[in-house]
């Protein structure tokens, strides 16, 4: 049992910085997730999955520009509405004849899909690693008083308060959120005064795999892109949003900061054990809160 | 409806029936069947696809020739998926049903150890092919499993005699949370401190396999302020590694070892962005040594498969090679001859002769630290200022080994 001596406040204002970057990835892949539970009542399985074939074609993508500037923009913007189309196809195709059966049943089609969507991965790409290469301006670090802060963990700091904002603004401001957010709490109502709620349960379903598709394409630069990742992310942006409160998408926030900074804060107090402190925190509050921090309906 | 049902399935369970009667049969011309069971599903399979390749590779051409022994050799090939019970079930199959004379696998060590287990009882040879656990041919040693791999205690060792040589006092230990990962931080550093007592530890930091982000750790360890650093991860887990130690700057301020950081699987997919100054050890690389066998295994491998071949594929040629030689040498599909025949054999290879250690039965591999730079005419980082520490230095002793066995 050693702690980790000298640690300075440079040290834990940097350490902070990387967790927060690192809760950017997990808002964004566990909100989608929360989004379409909350919503459509599915536990998407596929989820990680998802965000698996993001990174993967964001490669794709990137590549086919020769790993340039342009290209990996181009990459981040085309290969989650890549992911998204899909997730229409098979929403449309197959999910939406499901939503009348018991939830064992969606379970598992969920978790048949995410097989699908892994072998597919495998046949398409094969089982080498591949890597992304950052943009150049994103590429390195600046120092912070002495300890380097990588560009790229900066630029994922800025897209996470873009990408909250813009689900905030979906949500609370658009025609589509309100009504998405009403079938949340009673989708028959919504039904009954003439919404088409089908509809409504696609675009709710293809803007959540949308951003699993986008946590995949922004982590694709930082990352070993390889079969695998989906089970990873999918194990801790289903414990965030349980602990943030299922279907919260502002609970899915709460729930990934809480990971994200007891993970590197661990790592800077007590880096032997680093492991378990997120895990530590999720037991925590499941103790003091079962249901979540924040309400299922909001 | 009940009577139709009842119908089905007979004709059913009759059709199935005939498959199993029939398949046998149709094998009935004697072949020399070589079994490997591996993971061909996941992260794993880009180390696992070169070691049966190669090996199909020399299988293919001592077929054209006419096969060994007037036989040909059938190489049955299943995919463990990375699980123990998937692995341990094909490799019953391969055993009863399909009565191989030889079994080859696996990169699962704990899968390695339970086929070694199985293969003892039913004194079936099994050639650990990428298993890095020392148990195999260390403490859980026994007549019929041999290794052609370097395991932990190897690699440890060779890094070991690596890094005594460089300065460094102040380490920091860093590494994949299950096995492998401690198994090859302690074969550094026990190593170690018998060759330079004066090393001191200042902490260690332990990620779970997969770690999606390492940042947050180098950072951590930066702060620590060490000489050196020893990373004992391995697989998938070295290329976002040496990514996040790119973005940060760490390999500038603080050298670091990392066994597989030199390996071909892992430093192509980065490209040019691989961190320079890097040390690691490997079995072979295809641009070393440069010999002319060696240019020669590359341009075979790299005809038939369209790629360089990795450090499973000298794995693979090696199982070959001891396997094909000592059956030439028996005269006849004689297990407990042919496993005296592999003791203490010598075969040509890639990296030169490499010999069966007789007591063991762990292949004496010469071990190469290099450190990765660019150079022209790569566009990945290669290892240079290659120095090769010698199977022999490396090996644990005979009364090491049989310690750990309790004889």
């Amino acid at each position: 049992m050693e702690l980790a001596a000298n640690i300075t406040l440079a040290a834990l204002v940097q350490q902070v910085l990387v967790g927060l970057s690192r809760t950017t990835i997990l808002f964004i892949v566990a909100s989608g997730l929360s989004l379409v539970l909350g919503v459509l009542r599915i536990p998407n399985v596929a989820h990680g999955s998802l965000y698996m074939l993001g990174a993967f074609l964001t490669y794709t993508v990137a590549t086919l520009f020769g790993q340039s500037t342009l290209g990996f923009w181009l990459a981040l913007i085309v290969a989650p509405l890549v992911v998204a189309l899909l997730s229409f196809i098979a929403e449309r195709g197959l999910f939406c004849h499901l939503y009348e059966r018991e939830h064992m049943m969606l379970l598992l089609f969920t978790f048949a899909f995410s097989l699908v969507i892994g072998d597919l991965v495998k046949l398409v790409w094969g089982s080498d690693y591949r890597s992304l290469v950052a943009p150049v301006f994103l590429q390195g670090s600046f120092s912070i008083s002495g300890f380097p802060f990588p560009r790229y963990n900066l630029f994922l700091l800025v897209i996470g308060p873009l990408v909250a904002a813009g689900l905030w603004f979906l949500t609370n401001k658009t025609k589509i959120g309100k009504i998405a957010r009403a079938a949340a709490v009673d989708r028959e109502m919504v039904g009954a005064i003439g919404i088409n709620v089908s509809w409504v349960f696609a675009a709710v379903f293809v803007i959540g795999c949308y951003l699993a598709g986008l946590g995949g394409a922004l982590v694709a630069p930082t990352q070993n892109i390889t079969q695998g990742m989906d089970h990873a992310i999918i194990i801790e942006a289903f414990l965030i949003v349980i602990i943030g409160g299922l279907g919260n998408i502002w609970g899915a926030l709460l729930g990934a900061l809480i990971f994200g900074l007891t993970d590197s804060i661990g790592i800077l107090l007590w880096p032997q054990f680093a492991i378990v402190f997120p895990y530590v925190a999720v037991v925590t509050v499941l103790l003091i809160r079962p249901q979540g921090l924040l309400k299922s309906t909001w | 409806m009940k009577k139709r049902f009842v119908f089905n399935a007979c004709i059913s369970i009759m059709v199935i029936a005939c498959f199993f009667v029939v398949a046998p049969a149709s094998h009935a011309a004697k072949t020399l069947k070589i079994g490997i069971v591996d993971c061909y599903t996941g992260p794993a399979s880009t180390y696992t696809n070169d070691v049966r390749d190669a090996f199909n590779l020399e299988a293919e051409k001592i077929n054209a020739a006419g096969g060994i022994l007037g036989r040909n050799i059938e190489v049955l090939t299943r995919d463990s998926k990375f699980k123990v019970d998937i692995g341990l079930s094909a490799a019953k199959e391969l055993i009863y049903r399909e009565n191989v004379d030889v079994l080859m696998g696996t990169i699962n060590s704990a899968l390695a150890l339970a086929i070694s287990d199985m293969c003892k009882k039913e004194k079936v040879p099994f050639f650990a092919t990428f298993s890095k656990s020392a148990k195999i041919t260390g403490e859980k040693g026994h007549r019929y499993v041999f290794s052609i791999t370097e395991n932990t205690a190897l690699a440890g060792k060779a890094a070991a005699v690596g890094l005594a040589q460089k300065p460094y006092k102040k380490y920091w230990i860093a590494g994949d949370d299950y096995e492998y990962g401690h198994a090859i931080a302690d074969g550094v550093w026990d190593n170690l401190q018998k060759l330079k007592p004066d090393v001191e530890l200042l902490g260690q930091s332990w990620w779970k396999v997969g770690e999606p982000d390492f940042t947050p750790y180098i950072t951590a360890i930066l702060s620590a302020k060490p000489d050196a650093v020893i990373v004992a991860t391995g697989g998938r887990d070295c290329v976002p590694f040496l990514k996040a130690a790119k973005a940060t700057g760490f390999n500038e301020r603080v050298p670091f070892f990392m066994h597989t950081a030199t390996e071909l699987s892992t430093l192509k997919p980065l490209g040019l962005e691989a961190p320079e100054g890097v040390i690691g050890t490997s079995n072979y690389f295809f641009y070393y040594p440069e010999t002319p066998e060696n240019k020669e295994f590359v341009e075979n491998f790299e005809k038939a498969y369209q790629r360089k071949p990795a450090v499973g594929a000298v794995y693979g040629l090696l199982a070959a090679r001891y396997i094909f030689g000592a059956y030439e040498k028996t005269g006849a599909i004689e297990t407990e001859k042919f496993i005296d025949n592999v003791e203490g054999m010598t075969v040509d290879s890639p990296i030169g002769k490499v010999t069966m250690r007789a007591f063991d039965h762990q292949a004496m591999l010469p071990m190469f630290m290099g450190v990765t730079k660019k150079v022209d005419g790569y566009d990945f980082l290669i290892a240079t200022d290659i120095v090769t520490i010698a199977g022999e230095d490396v090996m644990p002793s005979i009364e090491e080994i049989k310690k750990a066995r309790n004889q």
